[in-house]
């Protein structure tokens, strides 16, 4: 359905000129912005990225642009980086942490969208109260898990009434691997560490994320659903078809270009999550919540390697979502051109 | 200004734009009036950061500054404190040279200030005044000095003790707080047979596990600086004893029993013995005022007593643009005046040995901590210490979660600190009185 646009050949016209001008003295401070606080920033981490330079560095940032020939190291940051154990374990956390919540946050929003589409009574209350937690302050929701998931809060509580156990460590204090903990249980020792799964932890933080963002996803499936033609249904209605039907061979299909959407920017935002880390687990326990992100932070922030080196992870993990992009649209290509 | 000279020299469109320039300058140029009006009465502005913990905290702080201000007309002070992850902003403020005039310097960060440089020598201000290292206990000020100078004043300190609820020990038959690792663990084992849990609170936390470390003659450096020296059998015994209190079930941590630390553990009734500093009081006062508690020094280990004897500094940017008004500040909140009344509060001890009589009148049950500055060891591991913290401190999450056993979480706490702790710059930790 893609249609050819003709190029616009710029018009000699004075009064279009006019209006050309117009149009960019509007967009300039947006634009100016944009180039100094994003484009800008993003260029001088990449360029810090190459040089050793911390926050506490004498002379500030201006010395690796005065005398870059002191502080710079070339590519030996992203050496360092991709020999360590800790950006491995933080990959490892990040790479579980998207698996986990990108399928769980595109299903369930796929189904609350259906749910939340039909003619139903309180149809409206159903779709706020979905979205309630996309629009809600995440450090405040972040808060008020840490007390859901404590040794005496809610959670673990209905687990005792009705007779389950809870984990030992408690939930966002336990750093041990879930898939590592089942083959324990089956008498399987000495997983290698790409197998040990998500910590209990990391599980418990992607719970909620899985419950903020299906939300979100929610909303655009809505929105994706209702550009559905009624007459197909209508169509599929008179040959028969049944309710299942029609949702497999009809609304998935259609859907494709949707689900490519959510799935692409629900890969962005797992693999950039740090606000519900940062506030519910600080990358612990033992370092089993460290996402890239976080990792950017404490290497950076933190009394860690210094900004350099923060920068060069930052880096990577640009080049791998910029890689992700690529497959996913590569995978997904016939979706682009309804 | 810009647009009058501009309008000659440039055309008409410009001196427009140089014209619509001119009224933001103009509010700019308002808005600072007030402040350029007060330098006008020769009154400096120090601005002053630190972190604060409690109400009460800021209140007294905010006292002690309004003290000064009466007592130097000439200063006006702006206090900015920050709620919370402070080393994170004051090193981006550092970094962008908009940090306060004067702040808080823990002793753990104090050596990747003072060797970036990024602190203000004091020596000369302090002969100038009459203040004297001699007046501070040596330890203390050692974690701010690098390289024969001094680069901070400690305002307070507070070393760690153990806590423990009378009545709870008192139910069990023990009368006195255990003096060595086998009486704790006794009581603990005493105390888990009556109640049928373990009510010992510890963390898998290096900045308690530390005094452990070095009470069984374990070290984190070789006597001569040279060398890292965390992983040995002395502190395979200390690891194993800390850790197996709470594998053997005498001990709980804050996460298992539901308590944010483990003060707020004893506060609540989850347990019954903690080792904490003088922070604890301030906050047991509050949240358990009817709580009978006893007061002990550390339990002793197999190599004697030791302690953990943590502490702050007030520090100068070494950029501030007020160096002597900074100086006035910093010598009236560590001097005698100041540190009484700020150290008044209970959440730590005064940094002046000269003080200690006096504070003790006050907090005569505290005996104990002020007994123990003579073996305390300053919580300082060099440059990088901080980061070898952090690291530490996961690796002992990862032992207490039972995801790697004592041998192994030594040997990665020693390559830890070989990676982060840059070994040539480090002053071995020395004894606090």
């Amino acid at each position: 359905m893609a249609v050819a646009l003709a190029r616009p050949r710029p018009s000699r016209n004075p009064i279009v000129a006019e209006d050309r001008r117009a149009g960019w003295v509007f967009i300039l401070p947006a634009m100016a912005i944009f180039i100094v606080f994003v484009f800008g920033a993003i260029l001088f981490s990449f360029y810090v990225s190459l040089h050793n330079y911390s926050l506490l560095s004498r002379g500030g940032a201006w010395q690796i642009f005065v005398h870059p020939g002191r502080t710079w190291v070339g590519l030996d940051n992203y050496r360092d980086i991709l020999s360590s154990d800790d950006f491995w374990l933080a990959f490892r956390n990040t790479a579980w942490y998207a698996l986990g919540v990108v399928p769980a946050q595109t299903f369930f929003g796929l189904v609350l969208a259906v749910l939340a589409n039909r003619k139903i009574r309180g149809r409206t209350f159903f779709r706020t109260a979905f979205y309630f937690p996309a629009i809600s302050s995440s450090v405040v929701i972040s808060i008020i898990f840490l007390w859901m998931y404590s040794a005496r809060g809610p959670i673990n509580y209905v687990l005792r009434e009705l007779g389950f156990p809870t984990p030992r460590p408690v939930w966002l204090a336990n750093p041990n691997g879930i898939f590592a903990m089942l083959l324990h249980e089956l008498g399987i020792e000495h997983v290698s560490v790409w197998l040990e799964g998500p910590s209990v932890a990391l599980l418990s933080i992607m719970m909620l994320n899985v419950w903020t963002t299906t939300g979100t996803m929610m909303v655009i499936y809505l929105a994706g659903l209702q550009n559905i033609p009624g007459d197909v249904y209508e169509a599929a209605a008179i040959d028969g078809a049944t309710r299942f039907q029609m949702f497999r061979d009809i609304t998935i299909p259609m859907l494709r270009p949707v689900t490519a959407f959510v799935v692409t920017v629900g890969l962005i935002g797992t693999f950039q999550v740090f606000d519900q880390i940062w506030v519910m687990s600080e990358g612990g326990p033992a370092k089993k919540t460290t996402t890239i992100a976080y990792l950017v932070y404490v290497e950076g922030f933190r009394q860690g390697r210094g900004f350099g080196y923060a920068s060069a992870i930052a880096v990577i993990l640009f080049l791998i979502i910029l890689a992700l992009y690529f497959m996913q649209r590569r995978l997904t290509a016939q979706d682009y051109q309804m | 200004m810009s647009a009058k000279e501009s309008s000659g020299l440039l055309n008409r469109k410009v001196s427009k734009r140089a014209r619509a320039l001119a009224i933001p300058t103009g509010l700019v140029m308002a808005s600072v009036g007030p402040f350029i009006k007060r330098t006008a009465f020769a009154q400096t502005t120090v601005r002053v950061t630190g972190w604060t913990s409690s109400g009460a905290e800021y209140d007294l702080f905010s006292e002690v500054l309004q003290d000064f201000e009466a007592a130097h007309p000439d200063i006006k002070i702006s206090y900015e404190p920050v709620p919370s992850d402070y080393p994170t902003k004051l090193q981006t403020d550092i970094a962008a040279g908009t940090v306060a005039d004067v702040f808080y310097v823990d002793s753990m960060f104090a050596p990747d200030l003072m060797a970036a440089g990024q602190l203000l020598p004091l020596d000369d201000f302090m002969s100038q005044s009459g203040v004297s290292v001699d007046d501070f206990y040596p330890g203390l000020i050692a974690s701010f000095q690098w390289q024969g100078q001094t680069y901070g004043l400690p305002k307070d300190w507070s070393p760690l003790g153990t806590v423990y609820n009378q009545q709870s020990l008192s139910d069990v038959g023990i009368t006195a707080a255990p003096a060595t690792w086998d009486d704790l663990r006794a009581a603990g084992q005493a105390l888990l047979d009556a109640t049928g849990e373990p009510r010992i609170m510890i963390a898998a936390d290096p900045a308690r596990y530390l005094a452990f470390h070095y009470a069984a003659g374990a070290e984190v450096f070789s006597a001569d600086g040279s060398q890292i020296v965390i992983n040995s059998p002395q502190a395979e015994q200390a690891l194993e004893f800390y850790y197996g209190l709470y594998r053997d079930g005498i001990a709980t941590t804050p996460a298992d029993a539901g308590a944010q630390w483990p003060g707020d553990g004893l506060a609540k009734g989850l347990s019954d013995i903690v080792f904490e500093g003088n922070w604890l009081f301030p906050f047991l006062q509050d949240s358990a005022p009817d709580l009978q508690y006893g007061v002990a020094e550390l339990p002793a280990g197999p190599a004697g007593k030791v302690t953990l004897a943590f502490t702050v500094s007030f520090s100068a940017f070494a950029g501030t643009k007020v160096p002597e008004a900074a100086w006035t500040v910093i010598n009236y909140l560590t001097g005698p005046e100041g540190m009484l009344k700020w150290t008044s509060l209970g959440l730590a001890m005064p940094a002046r040995p000269g003080l200690a009589e006096q504070w003790l009148q006050q907090y005569p049950e505290r005996e104990p901590y002020l007994n123990s500055g003579e073996y305390a060891r300053g919580w300082q591991l060099g440059v990088g210490g901080q980061a070898f913290y952090n690291d530490a401190a996961a690796e002992m999450q990862a032992l207490f979660a039972g995801s790697q056993d004592v041998p192994t979480t030594l040997q990665r706490m020693q390559e830890a600190a070989e990676q982060r702790i840059r070994l040539q710059a480090t002053p071995v930790a020395t004894p606090t009185a």
